[in-house]
C-alpha cells in the first residue's frame, strides 16, 4: 500500500500575483533565500527562516518579471521582465541598487539563460527582437558574443539553455522553438549541431543534465519528451512520459540528478525519478496552474526543498526524498 | 461293478470312521482322523476313491467334525494334532463344500472357543489361498457338486463373507474378514484364477470362466464392485496390453457377466479404470453383442445418471470413439446427447448439475468427432445448437446461461473453421474454464502404466511410477518470472512512490450546485461533460436540499428513469440508480406513488421495470436502516452508495445473498430469546408508515396482460423480481403494524404462481413466504392466514422433497422452519390475543 502523497511543508502567500519564476540561494552562511518574480513586476526576497519577505525590489515598471537568478559569485540578481529588460541588482550588504540593465526586445516569454565561465564573468543568453533570434552576451561587459538565427522555419524561440559540455571546447545552446522543434548550438560556430522534432506542439519549457547529457522537454500537450546528446552531439529522442492532463510549464532537475519535477497546467506538480522517468508523486495543493518549480541548492542534503509557484499566487514548499 | 464296490468300500469306510467320531475313544480317533485325511491324499487312495469321497462323503465327515468339537477328545488333542489332522481336513479337501461348511458352523456356534476355532480355521483357509482353489476347480470344472442352487449358496456366501462375519463377531472381527481386506484378496483370487485360466487356454485345457464371471457379478451387485474391481483394474489393464489370451479372457469375464449384474460391474469398471484405453483392452466390444451394456453406456451413464466426474464422461465416450466397430455408437450417443442438451424442457425441469452433465457429454464428443463425421452431422448439430441456444439463453439463471454460451462458442467454432464462430460475453470462473478445457484433447492423456508385465508386483509399483511422472512434468515446466532484463543497480527503485490514484484528467466544466441546474443539463444538455457532472452531482445535492428535491422530485425521477446511457458514462447505472434512490428517500410518497404506476404502464422496456424494483427496494432498505441523527444518515447513506458493487442489477444473487444473511441472523436471534443490543439508541422507523406505498400498489393489475408487458406470460424474469422484491419489502415491515395485511395479502398474491416453471419465479415466491413468516406477528399467522396457513404448509413440504432447484428446496425447508418456529411460539404463549378470541 502506497502512502498518500505529501503536505507542502508551509507556503508562502502574499506575492500579489502570479510566480512566474523562482530561484533559491541557500549555500554559504547566509540565511537560506528565495526569490520570486511575479506577474505584477515585484521581486520578492524570501527568507526562509523567518519564512517572511526580506525584501520586495519593483524594477520592471510593473510588467511582468519572467525571470530571476543570481550569480553564485557575488549578490548579483539578475531579473528579466516583459518590458524587454534584463536588470542586474546589487544585493550586497542589504543594498537592492539598479547596476545595469540589458535591452533585449523580445516581445516573448522566453526565459534566459545563464551560465558562468569564469569567477568574475559569465555569458548570457536571452531571446532577441526577431522572434527566432537568440543573442548571447558577455557580462559584465555586455560585448554581444554571437547572434543565433535558424535558416528553416521554426517559429518563435520559447525556451533555451546554455551549457558548457566537458567535450567541447565551446559552451553549446539547446533552443526549444515554437514549431515544436529542438535544436541544438555551437555557439562559438553559430551552427546547428543537431536539430529534432519533439513535440507536435510548440516547446514550453526544456531542462538539461549536462553530467548525463539528457534532457527533457515539455510542451501544452500531455506528453514529456526525454532525449540525449550522443557522443557526436546529436539529439536523439528517447520516449518519454504521458501526464493524465495536458500542458507543463517548467520542468526542473535536482542538482543530484534524482529528481525530475513538473509544473503542470492542471495545478498538480509531478515528481519523476529522473533516470527512468519512473512517476513518484503527484502534489496537489495549488488551486489554479503552476508556473515555475525550482529544487534548493542546500548544501546538507536533508534541507533541501522544492518550491512551487502557481498562478493562484502562492508558492507551496515540499520536502521530498531527502532521506538519502 | 468294481467301482460299485468300490464307491461301495467307500462308503463302508467312512460310516465306520463318522461313528467312530461320535464316540470319545480318543486314542482311537487319531487314526481314525488319519484315515479320512488318506482320502485327501493322492497316495494312499485311487483316484476313483478320493473322488467317491470328495464327491459324497466330505461335507457328511467335515459336519460331524463340527458336532463333535465339543467333545473330549478333541480337547485331549494336542496342538500340533490338532493343526495336522483335524484342522487339515478342513483345508485340504474340496474348497467350496469345507467354506460351506465352515460358514454354517459359524452361523450355528454360539460364541465359545468352538467357534474361535472354526473362525481361526476360516482365516487359515482364505490364508491358504484356498479361494483361488475354489475358484480355480470351478474353471476347470473340477468342482465336485454343482447343482445351480449350490452355486447359488456359495456365491452368496462368498459375497456376503465379511457380513456374516461381522453379524457373528461384532466387534472381535479379524481384519482379513474387513471387506477392506477380503474383496481385494478376492480380486487377487480371481486375477490367480483368469492367469491360470490363460495359461491352461496356452496348454490347449478348456476353461469355463461362468463362475468368475457370475462371482464378480454377484460382487457388484451387492455393492462391493469399488473394492473389488479397484484392485482388479489396473492388473487388467497392465495384463491385456500386450497379451491376446489375456485379452480374450477379459472379453469373455466381461461377457459371461449375468444380465442383471451387468450394469454395476460396468459402472465399477468404468469408474475404476484409467482411461478409455484400457477399458476397451479390458472389456472389448462389449457394448456391440451386449445389450444390456450398450443401455448401461450409451445411455444410462451418460443421460441418467449425472454423479460421476468428468474423467468418467471422458472413458466412457472415448471408449466408444476408440474402435471402428464402436464409432456408430458415438454418433448415435452424441444424436441423443445434442436432443437432451437442447430439450427446452429440459433446461426448464432438470436439475442444473445434471445439465452441466449433459453439456460436458456433448462438449466431450464432439471433440471427439472426426472431420468427416462432423460434416455429416453438421446439420444435426446446427439444429441442436440453435435451438438449445434459444433455450439456455432464455433461462433466468444466470449459470444456465452461461453453461449455454460456452457450449454454443465450442460448438460453433468447432463446426465452423474460420469467420462465422459465436462469442459470447461471460465471465471466466472454475466452471466455464473446464467446460472450455474439454474441448482441447491435449488434457487427455492420463499417465498409464507403460510397462506390460504380468507379476502383480509390477503392477503395484507403477502408481509411484506414474507419480513420478507427473512430479517430473512439473518440474520440467518453465520457472516463472524471468529476471526483469533492464533491472540496473543505477534505477529510481530505491525512491518509493506515493499514491498517484489521485492523478484524474481534471474536467473543464464545473458541477452544478444548484438542484434545478442538475436537472435542467440532465434534461437538455448535449453535452457529455456537464451531463456526467450533473448525474455524479445529482445524488448529493438530492440529499442535501431535501426541500428543493420535494419540489421536483417526481419529475426528476421522470426525467432519470427515461435517461439513456447516450455518452457511455462511466459508472452510469450506478450513478442514475444512487440518484433515484436518493430522490425516493428523500419526497418518499410521491415518488413511490409514480414509480409504482409506472412499473405496470405501457412503453417500458423491462430494464426499465427493473430499475424501477431495484430502486424500490433499495430505498426501501435505506428507509428501514435507523439513523441517528440528520448528519450522520447522509454519510452512512452516501457511503452505502459508494460502497455499491459494479452494478447490482446484473447479480440478483448479490442482495439476495445479503438478506439471506440477515434472514439468518434474525432466525439465530429468535432462539436465543430476542437479546437486543443494549447500546442500541430508539429511533423512528422510516420505512414503517410508508411501507404501504410501496408494497400495495405494486400488487394490483399483475394479471393484466398489456401489449408491451406480460407478467405473467413471457416476462417471467421481472415476475421473479417483482415477487422477490414484495418479500423484501415485507421483510422490511417488520413490526409495522401493516405488516400483518401486507403478509396476507403477498400470501394471497403468490399462490397462483406457486408452481411457476421458471425456478427464478420459484424462488422469489419462496423468499417472500420466508419473509412472511419472519415479519407477520405471530398472533396474526393463525388468525389471518387460517386454512391457508395449512395449505401452504403441504405445498412447502411438497417443494421442499421434489423441487428440482437445490435452492428452491432450501428455501422450502427454511420456510416450514419459521412458520413451525412461529406457531409454537404462538401456540405456547399463554398472554396470546389470538387464542382467547
Amino acid at each position: 500500500m502506497s502512502h498518500p502523497p505529501p503536505s507542502p511543508i508551509y507556503t508562502l502567500r502574499g506575492a500579489g500575483g502570479p510566480l512566474n519564476s523562482l530561484h533559491f540561494r541557500c549555500y554559504g552562511e547566509d540565511a537560506p533565500l528565495l526569490f520570486s518574480g511575479s506577474g505584477k513586476g515585484c521581486i520578492h526576497i524570501w527568507n526562509l527562516n523567518t519564512r517572511r519577505t526580506n525584501k520586495v525590489i519593483e524594477g520592471h515598471s510593473g510588467s511582468s518579471i519572467i525571470w530571476v537568478c543570481t550569480k553564485r559569485s557575488k549578490d548579483t540578481l539578475i531579473s528579466q521582465g516583459r518590458d524587454m529588460q534584463i536588470c542586474l541588482w546589487d544585493l550586497g550588504e542589504g543594498r537592492c541598487d539598479l547596476l545595469d540593465s540589458v535591452w533585449t526586445g523580445s516581445v516573448g516569454f522566453c526565459q534566459c539563460s545563464m551560465l558562468e565561465t569564469s569567477p568574475i564573468s559569465s555569458l548570457l543568453a536571452f531571446a532577441g527582437q526577431q522572434t527566432e533570434e537568440i543573442k548571447i552576451i558577455e557580462l559584465p561587459s555586455k560585448i554581444q558574443i554571437c547572434t543565433l538565427m535558424p535558416v528553416a522555419k521554426v517559429g518563435m524561440v520559447m525556451c533555451i539553455n546554455l551549457f558548457q559540455p566537458d567535450s567541447c571546447p565551446g559552451p553549446l545552446l539547446l533552443a526549444g522553438y515554437e514549431e515544436g522543434s529542438l535544436l541544438l548550438w555551437d555557439v562559438t560556430q553559430q551552427s546547428i549541431l543537431s536539430q529534432v522534432k519533439a513535440h507536435p506542439d510548440p516547446v514550453m519549457c526544456l531542462t538539461f543534465d549536462p553530467t548525463r547529457l539528457r534532457g527533457i522537454s515539455g510542451s501544452s500537450e500531455k506528453n514529456l519528451s526525454s532525449w540525449k546528446l550522443d557522443e557526436k552531439n546529436n539529439l536523439q529522442l528517447q520516449g518519454g512520459v504521458t501526464l493524465a492532463n495536458p500542458g507543463v510549464s517548467q520542468l526542473c532537475i535536482r542538482e543530484d540528478g534524482k529528481l525530475l519535477a513538473s509544473a503542470g497546467w492542471d495545478s498538480r506538480v509531478r515528481v519523476f525519478g529522473w533516470k527512468k522517468l519512473r512517476p513518484l508523486a503527484v502534489l496537489q495543493y495549488h488551486t489554479d496552474m503552476v508556473l515555475s518549480v525550482a529544487f534548493s541548492d542546500h548544501q546538507d542534503p536533508r534541507q533541501r526543498l522544492m518550491a512551487a509557484g502557481s498562478k493562484d499566487q502562492r508558492i507551496s514548499l515540499w520536502s521530498l526524498y531527502n532521506e538519502s | 461293478m468294481e467301482s460299485v464296490s468300490d464307491s461301495d468300500s467307500v462308503r463302508l469306510e467312512v460310516s465306520a470312521c463318522l461313528r467312530c467320531l461320535s464316540s470319545s475313544d480318543s486314542s482311537r480317533n487319531i487314526t481314525v482322523l488319519q484315515t479320512l485325511l488318506s482320502y485327501l491324499d493322492e497316495a494312499s487312495h485311487g483316484a476313483a476313491q478320493r473322488a467317491q469321497f470328495s464327491r459324497s462323503h466330505y461335507s457328511r465327515t467335515l459336519r460331524v467334525l463340527i458336532t463333535t468339537i465339543e467333545a473330549d477328545w478333541v480337547h485331549r488333542l494336542t496342538a500340533r494334532q490338532r493343526e495336522e489332522l483335524w484342522d487339515a481336513l478342513f483345508l485340504r479337501g474340496p474348497p467350496e463344500q469345507a467354506l460351506l461348511v465352515l460358514l454354517e458352523a459359524i452361523g450355528e456356534l454360539s460364541p465359545s472357543t468352538s467357534l474361535d476355532h472354526v473362525v481361526t480355521i476360516t482365516e487359515k483357509f482364505l490364508q491358504d489361498g484356498r479361494l483361488t482353489n475354489l475358484l480355480w476347480s470351478y474353471c476347470v470344472g473340477s468342482a465336485q457338486s454343482d447343482s445351480p442352487q449350490l452355486r447359488e449358496t456359495l456365491l452368496g456366501r462368498l459375497s456376503a463373507l465379511p457380513d456374516i462375519m461381522a453379524n457373528k463377531l461384532h466387534h472381535n472381527i479379524s481384519p482379513l474378514f474387513l471387506p477392506q481386506q477380503y474383496y481385494p484378496l478376492l480380486a487377487s483370487a480371481m486375477l490367480t484364477a483368469l492367469q491360470r485360466t490363460c495359461q491352461a487356454l496356452r496348454d490347449n485345457i478348456n476353461c469355463s470362466l461362468a463362475f468368475v464371471s457370475q462371482t464378480l457379478g454377484k460382487l457388484c451387485l451387492q455393492g462391493h464392485g469399488g473394492l473389488v474391481l479397484a484392485a482388479m483394474a489396473p492388473r487388467l489393464s497392465a495384463c491385456t496390453r500386450s497379451d491376446m489370451v489375456w485379452q480374450r479372457v477379459c472379453w469373455k469375464l466381461f461377457e459371461s457377466i449375468p444380465q442383471r449384474s451387468m450394469e454395476c460391474v460396468l459402472t465399477a469398471l468404468v469408474l475404476a479404470v484409467s482411461g478409455p484405453e484400457s477399458l476397451g483392452r479390458i472389456v472389448g466390444n462389449l457394448v456391440l453383442r451386449n445389450k444390456k451394456a450398450e443401455f448401461v453406456i450409451t445411455h444410462k451413464l451418460l443421460l441418467l445418471q449425472y454423479k460421476y466426474e468428468t474423467g468418467v464422461l471422458r472413458t466412457v465416450l472415448g471408449y466408444l470413439a476408440a474402435d471402428r466397430d464402436r464409432r456408430p455408437l458415438l454418433i448415435q450417443v452424441l444424436r441423443c446427447i445434442c436432443q437432451a442438451w437442447a430439450n427446452p424442457s429440459a433446461v426448464k425441469h432438470t436439475p442444473m448439475e445434471q445439465q452441466l452433465y449433459v453439456s460436458k457429454a456433448l462438449l466431450l464428443s464432439v471433440s471427439l468427432l472426426k472431420d468427416q463425421e462432423l460434416q455429416d452431422l453438421r446439420s444435426e448439430l446446427l439444429q441442436c445448437l440453435l435451438g438449445g441456444m434459444q433455450s439456455h439463453l432464455d433461462s433466468s439463471v444466470l449459470r444456465i446461461r452461461c453453461v449455454g454460451m460456452v457450449v454454443g462458442e465450442c460448438l460453433s467454432s468447432r463446426m465452423d473453421n474460420a469467420d462465422t464462430k459465436l462469442k459470447f460475453e461471460y465471465e471466466q470462473d472454475e466452471e466455464t474454464r473446464e467446460l472450455l478445457s474439454l474441448m482441447t484433447p491435449s488434457g487427455w492423456c492420463e499417465p498409464e502404466p507403460v510397462d506390460g508385465s504380468e507379476s502383480l508386483q509390477e503392477t503395484k509399483e507403477l502408481a509411484p511410477n506414474t507419480c513420478s511422472v507427473a512430479s517430473q512434468r512439473r518440474q520440467t515446466t518453465p520457472p516463472l518470472a524471468p529476471t526483469d532484463p533492464d533491472s540496473d543497480l543505477d534505477s529510481d527503485d530505491e525512491l518509493t512512490p506515493y499514491d498517484m490514484t489521485e492523478d484524474q484528467e481534471v474536467s473543464q466544466t464545473s458541477p452544478p450546485r444548484y438542484l434545478r441546474d442538475c436537472l435542467e443539463s440532465l434534461m437538455s444538455s448535449e453535452d457529455a461533460m456537464r451531463v456526467e457532472l450533473s448525474l455524479k452531482a445529482a445524488d448529493p445535492l438530492v440529499r442535501r436540499n431535501a426541500f428543493a428535491a420535494r419540489e421536483i422530485s417526481v419529475q426528476m425521477s421522470k426525467v432519470l428513469l427515461h435517461m439513456e446511457d447516450k455518452y457511455n458514462i462511466q459508472g452510469f447505472l450506478i450513478l442514475r440508480h444512487a440518484a433515484m434512490v436518493a430522490l425516493a428517500v428523500t419526497d418518499c410518497i410521491p415518488v413511490t406513488q409514480y414509480l409504482t404506476t409506472e412499473f405496470y404502464s405501457l412503453n417500458y422496456s423491462l430494464r426499465q421495470r427493473l430499475d424501477m424494483l431495484e430502486v424500490l427496494v433499495a430505498a426501501a432498505q435505506e428507509l428501514s436502516l435507523p439513523t441517528t441523527d440528520k448528519k450522520n444518515s447522509s454519510i452512512i447513506s452516501a457511503l452505502d452508495v459508494a460502497e455499491l458493487p459494479p452494478f447490482q442489477g446484473h447479480d440478483p444473487v448479490h442482495w439476495r445473498q445479503v438478506v439471506e444473511k440477515r434472514i439468518q441472523s434474525k432466525t439465530r436471534r429468535i432462539s436465543k430469546g430476542a437479546s437486543q443490543p443494549a447500546t442500541a439508541k430508539a429511533t423512528p422507523n422510516r420505512y414503517a408508515p410508508v411501507a404501504g406505498y410501496f408494497f400495495f400498489p405494486l400488487l394490483k393489475n399483475y394479471d393484466k396482460p398489456e401489449v408491451t408487458f406480460d407478467l405473467l406470460g413471457s416476462d417471467h424474469l421481472v415476475l421473479g423480481r417483482l415477487i422477490h422484491s414484495l418479500g423484501l419489502f415485507m421483510h422490511l415491515a417488520v413490526n409495522a403494524p401493516v405488516a400483518a395485511q401486507m403478509g396476507s395479502a403477498l400470501l394471497d398474491f403468490v399462490w397462483t404462481v406457486r408452481y411457476h416453471t421458471d425456478q427464478m419465479v420459484r424462488r422469489g415466491v419462496l423468499f417472500a413466504v420466508c419473509s412472511v413468516f419472519l415479519s407477520m406477528p405471530s398472533q396474526n399467522l393463525l388468525l389471518d392466514l387460517g386454512d391457508m396457513l395449512f395449505e401452504t404448509r403441504t405445498w412447502l413440504t411438497d417443494v421442499a422433497e421434489g423441487d428440482p432447484d437445490a435452492d428452491c428446496r432450501s428455501l422450502a425447508v427454511q420456510s416450514l422452519v419459521l412458520l413451525d418456529k412461529s406457531l409454537k411460539k404462538q401456540l405456547k404463549d399463554p398472554q396470546s390475543p389470538s387464542l382467547e378470541s
